[in-house]
């Protein structure tokens, strides 16, 4: 490998990033595996000092660490914390490999600044079958470096933190940063690097009795030679790895000092409040507006029509949203109008019908579909439907802007720092370098802080009024603005052979699929199958919904995996026994989630169990429902979930995360449904789009296995997928209705 | 139109590619009040009337808490919450244009001073299963002014 | 001008009476640790406490405040510095994921506990009612409230940085 070729830096090109630095953001063999950030000295690094390096005497080591003069060690973390655990957690595993004092350890979000651009994560989000290492295919490099480039990196999503970051990042820099810590010490001691030992924050040599923190070398360290293949911790070193430590943001989340986006401000600059509505039809534009009556309300200061919104900015947010209740808008006439719900799906059924057993897109295709099924035992056919969902995130969309001189502020929660940088830069009329973000804690993302819109906004009101602006979305407006998890419409076809075995596998659906993996069930020991798509057209701004399409295909395939139980008279999970035969892990799991419910076991008259099983973001969840239907409307009793990520970092943490899931899956496969009527969306607030709540939430037990300690998957979705078909499946077993349409709660009004 | 759900980083890439384009400046801009002038400070509502000493009227301004689910003109839409204009002497479930719950249609109450006082000192006690889970009324003044209120609109 | 008390201190707000006490709390006197959730009082995020009953600020007119008193997510806490038991009970069961209904959920259980100091299950989801949790950390929100009230042992996680 060549060390001196000049690679462009991701995101900006002031300095210049060596072949061997910026490779080594994902080649081991190559140097540190750290992600996104040039490692040594020389490098990047030095800007990045004085945004990170604040404090007196603190020595940035290397991109992700930072050790201060008091030995507190800081992992400077790019991601977002939006309850999740992974800060966290990748800190907990940076600790660990560099035998840190954990007491001593603070997690701080990264700048947004194009050095923290996590190319590793974008490769995890973007295409999580590629694995990286040391034969790293330029192709990929390049692909990687282009999405890079366009899309700012820094991303949370796909469940990537912990297994991407922390696995292949945090990790190799806390290695790497001991090991620079030792050869620094070592230099000085004049002793062996191999003699000297390290725990909690200390360096110690034996021998001669020294004994000093790690804070003393910190700056030498710094000059050393970054090293080429950094020691990693085998499982049964971990110290910190694996163990339910508490987390760290949480103190702050129960005393109200929890800094969220919607509580940023400039200091000492008197705030003024926005409330924003926007034209109700995607594409659609404000005509005219009438706010005689809003002028004269108290506190407002300025009305304003974008364009494609209406805002109102007052002295206070109450005063502004009043004054903008009372503005008369009209709007210039869209291509869809006149669109409904019902006429969509109609639509989406054409496109199918179109594409019949053999047309659209195809995503896989293994054996003889046709010819299979054509002289197949017994067919099974089945549609399944879900609606369009909106994110309902705790803290509606908000950021405060402020624009003067050239210059942009924003405060505000995002899952993507950089984009949300550019979009407030492209509102405020600057570059990107003249944007300041000022980060905070998210209220939720889920996946809708992937869309920084409201940044947009917040910039383009506060460079017109010329005000600090904080706008806040009601939750009306965050309700019908939404960027939604897709409707969609899947058929099945699928043959068993004399003794009940699934030999064919034939499925069409709407949705694009992301991942590309979703819709596919490749574990399943099926010789014939094919899975396809068929183009639609949607009518609202789409968006990664938590999940992604595993939310819309775990509902699908497991509902129609159970439909093929039933009709070839076998046991749910005894026929998916049979499937999964050829793969070993995703058996333990189902065959834990069925021990754990004590499956086959009596329940009382009226309650049923059902079970699903959904592998997503590298980790394999099965989960069993507990359904109680003698009240008429399904009261889910337990749920009983099972777990491989690979290696829970922190199983308390992978257990929270499973039981959000899991919450999270079932208020909408119960409830909720985004509809459309004269081309706008029908929901508004929690009365029309309903929360699950303590008094119908279930009872859950989650159970982790560690079946591939050095193939991590994700945690913050993964509970997700299984609960809607494992609950249906349940009602079928309890009541013999079989819901092939969400939410649940519409067939039993 | 077309809203293809392309992966979720190639579409926000794409977004991206349009930065640069100047900004959308508003089409119309109404100053009420310009920035740096005096300071604007908090503005007293001039329609606020002094607190009213006839039970009614302070029911009036208690109902404030409910009026963000509840309408109460005659004849105006139901939001979250059904419209009480006319509640007293109504059979519980059965007002127009609302969707109530099965708990509520079967819960045999029709609508006294009394029973209402009950129902808001706690909903989910009066009427288990009601929608109405963050409606309770804890001052008792407060839930005799808003139904004297409510009784007023009864003809 | 409106005259009360928040966390035990008098306060006098100039401003319409008609606004929310949430908005006066969070712009007036700059505590934002309530947060503004729905707007319409089903979400509970914004759950303050008027006279020591949980109220949703969000909906409650500052002419309600009128001489009585407030108690904010900011004032739950014992003035030594410490905890409320809730709020430790909140720590060791690790509860908050976003953390941003938070607030109002701790406001709803500490007025609970109050006036039911040994709450059933059943007492516990009722007057939890009208808190959202969309991270769903319904669960654990109930245990912490059992550890709260004595009726349930703790978790035992280990030390936080």
């Amino acid at each position: 490998m060549n060390d001196t070729v000049e690679v462009e830096k991701p995101a900006k090109k002031k300095g210049k990033w060596t072949r061997r630095a910026f490779i080594g953001a994902g080649v081991a063999a190559g140097g540190a595996l750290v992600v996104g950030v040039a490692v040594r000295p020389g490098n990047p690094v030095d800007s990045l000092k004085d945004i990170v390096a604040g404090g007196q005497g603190e020595e940035l080591i290397n991109s992700w660490v930072k050790i201060g003069a008091d030995n507190v060690i800081t992992a400077i973390v790019p991601h977002c914390e939006m309850g999740q655990g992974a800060n966290s957690t990748i800190a907990q595993m940076l600790a660990d490999e560099m035998d840190a004092d954990w007491e001593k350890v603070r997690v701080m979000d990264a700048p947004a600044d194009g050095n923290y651009v996590s190319k590793d994560a974008l490769r995890v989000f973007a295409a999580p079958g590629f694995k990286g290492g040391e034969t790293m295919e330029p192709t990929y490099d390049g692909l990687f470096t282009q999405i890079s480039k366009l899309a700012g990196g820094y991303v949370t999503g796909g469940s990537s933190s912990v297994r991407s970051t922390g696995q292949n990042g945090m990790r190799i820099a806390g290695a790497a940063a001991k090991e620079m810590l030792v050869a620094a010490a070592a230099a000085e001691w004049s002793v062996p690097a191999a003699e000297i030992t390290t725990d909690k924050s200390m360096l110690a040599h034996a021998k001669s009795g020294k004994s000093e923190p790690f804070a003393k070398f910190a700056a030498a360290a710094a000059t050393q030679e970054l090293p080429r293949a950094p020691k990693l911790k085998t499982s049964k070193e971990y110290k910190l790895m694996g163990r339910p430590m508490q987390r760290t943001d949480i103190p702050a989340k129960v005393n109200g000092t929890a800094n969220f986006g919607i509580d940023g401000a400039p200091e000492g600059q008197a705030l003024k409040y926005a409330a924003v509505k926007a034209a109700p039809i995607v594409g659609s534009r404000v005509k005219s507006m009438d706010a005689a009556t809003a002028k004269g309300m108290p506190g407002v200061l300025q009305i304003l029509n974008m364009g494609d919104f209406v805002a109102v900015v007052a002295d206070g947010y109450w005063q502004a949203q009043q004054a903008l209740n009372s503005i008369k808008t009209s709007y210039e006439k869209t291509d869809i109008d006149a669109l409904n719900s019902n006429k969509m799906f109609a639509n989406f059924g054409k496109a199918l019908d179109e594409a019949g057993d053999d047309g659209g897109d195809s995503k896989a295709s293994e054996g003889d579909v046709l010819g299979v099924m054509e002289g197949a035992a017994k067919k099974v056919e089945a549609e399944y439907r879900v609606p369009f969902l909106a994110h309902a995130t705790m803290e509606p969309m908000n950021c405060t802007a402020w624009v003067r001189d050239g210059k942009c502020d924003i405060w505000t929660g995002t899952q993507v720092p950089l984009w949300a940088r550019s979009a407030a830069a492209e509102g405020a009329g600057v570059g990107d370098d003249d944007v300041t973000m000022h980060s905070a804690f998210l209220g939720g993302g889920f996946g809708r802080r992937l869309e920084p819109d409201y940044v947009t906004q917040a910039a383009r009101v506060a460079k017109a009024t010329g005000y600090p602006v904080k706008l806040i979305w009601s939750r009306e407006e965050d309700t019908a603005h939404d960027h939604y998890r897709p409707a969609d419409i899947s058929r099945f076809k699928g043959g068993l052979d004399k003794e009940g075995k699934l030999t064919s596998w034939n499925n069409v659906h709407c949705s694009t699929d992301e991942p590309a993996e979703s819709p596919l069930v490749e574990f399943y020991d099926i010789p014939n199958v094919s899975v396809r798509n068929a183009e639609v057209e949607w009518p609202l701004k789409l968006g990664a919904w938590r999940s992604v399409g595993h939310s819309q295909h775990g509902f699908f395939v497991e509902s129609f995996v159970d439909e093929a139980a039933h009709a070839a008279g076998k046991d749910p999970v005894e026929f998916r026994r049979e499937l999964l035969a050829k793969s070993p892990r995703h058996l333990n799991v189902l065959n834990g989630a069925a021990k754990m419910a004590g499956w086959g076991s009596e329940l009382p008259e009226g309650h049923g169990r059902g079970i699903a099983l959904v592998r997503s973001f590298n980790s394999i969840v099965a989960e069993v429902a507990e359904v109680d239907m003698t009240k008429g409307m399904p009261r889910v009793t337990k749920v009983f979930c099972c777990v491989d990520a690979g290696f829970a970092m922190n199983p308390d943490g992978l257990s929270a995360q499973m039981e959000s899931g899991i919450v999270y899956g079932l208020t909408a496969a119960l409830y909720d449904e985004i509809t459309l009527k004269d081309g706008a969306v029908q929901q508004s607030n929690f009365h029309d789009y309903r929360m699950m709540r303590m008094d119908d939430a279930p009872d859950i037990a989650v159970q982790i296995i560690n079946g591939a300690p050095d193939n991590l998957g994700g945690a913050g979705e993964p509970g997700l997928p299984p609960a809607a078909p494992a609950l249906a499946n349940a009602i079928f077993a309890a009541s013999g209705k079989r819901i092939r349409e969400l939410p649940i709660a519409k067939h039993f009004a | 139109m077309r809203n293809i759900a392309l992966p979720v980083l190639l579409a926000a890439s794409v977004g991206l590619v349009s930065c640069g384009s100047a900004p959308e400046e508003p089409i119309e801009q109404i100053i009420v009040s310009e920035p740096g002038g005096a300071a604007a400070g908090v503005k007293q509502a001039a329609a606020t009337a002094p607190a009213a000493d006839d039970l009614v009227s302070q029911g009036k301004a208690a109902f404030a808490v409910c009026a963000a689910c509840h309408s109460i003109e005659a004849g105006a839409a139901a939001g979250p919450g059904p419209n009480l204009n006319g509640v007293i002497g109504r059979k519980a479930g059965t007002a127009e244009g609302f969707g109530f719950t099965d708990a509520m249609k079967a819960s045999g109450v029709t609508w006294t001073e009394a029973e209402l006082d009950s129902f808001m000192t706690d909903p989910a006690a009066k009427v288990a299963g009601t929608s109405m889970t963050a409606g309770a009324v804890n001052d008792p003044e407060a839930r005799k002014a808003i139904t004297a209120y409510l009784a007023s609109l009864t003809q | 001008m409106t005259k009360f008390q928040v966390n035990g201190k008098p306060v006098e707000l100039d401003m319409d009476p008609a606004t929310p006490i949430l908005w006066a709390v969070r712009e007036q006197l700059e505590m934002t640790g309530t947060k503004f959730g729905c707007g319409i009082a089903q979400c509970g995020a914004c759950t303050m406490h008027l006279d020591g009953k949980p109220i949703r600020s969000c909906s409650t007119p500052l002419s309600q405040a009128e001489g009585k008193s407030i108690t904010t997510i900011e004032g739950i806490a014992p003035e030594d510095g410490t905890l409320s038991k809730v709020q430790q009970a909140w720590i060791s069961e690790q509860v908050p994921q976003c953390g941003y209904c938070q607030s109002g959920q701790i406001m709803s259980a500490t007025a609970l506990l109050k006036t039911n100091p040994k709450p059933s299950d059943e007492q516990i989801n009722s007057a939890m009612a009208g808190n959202v949790c969309r991270c769903g950390m319904y669960g654990r929100i109930r245990k912490a409230i059992k550890v709260a009230a004595g009726i349930e042992e703790s978790s035992t996680q280990e030390t936080a940085a």
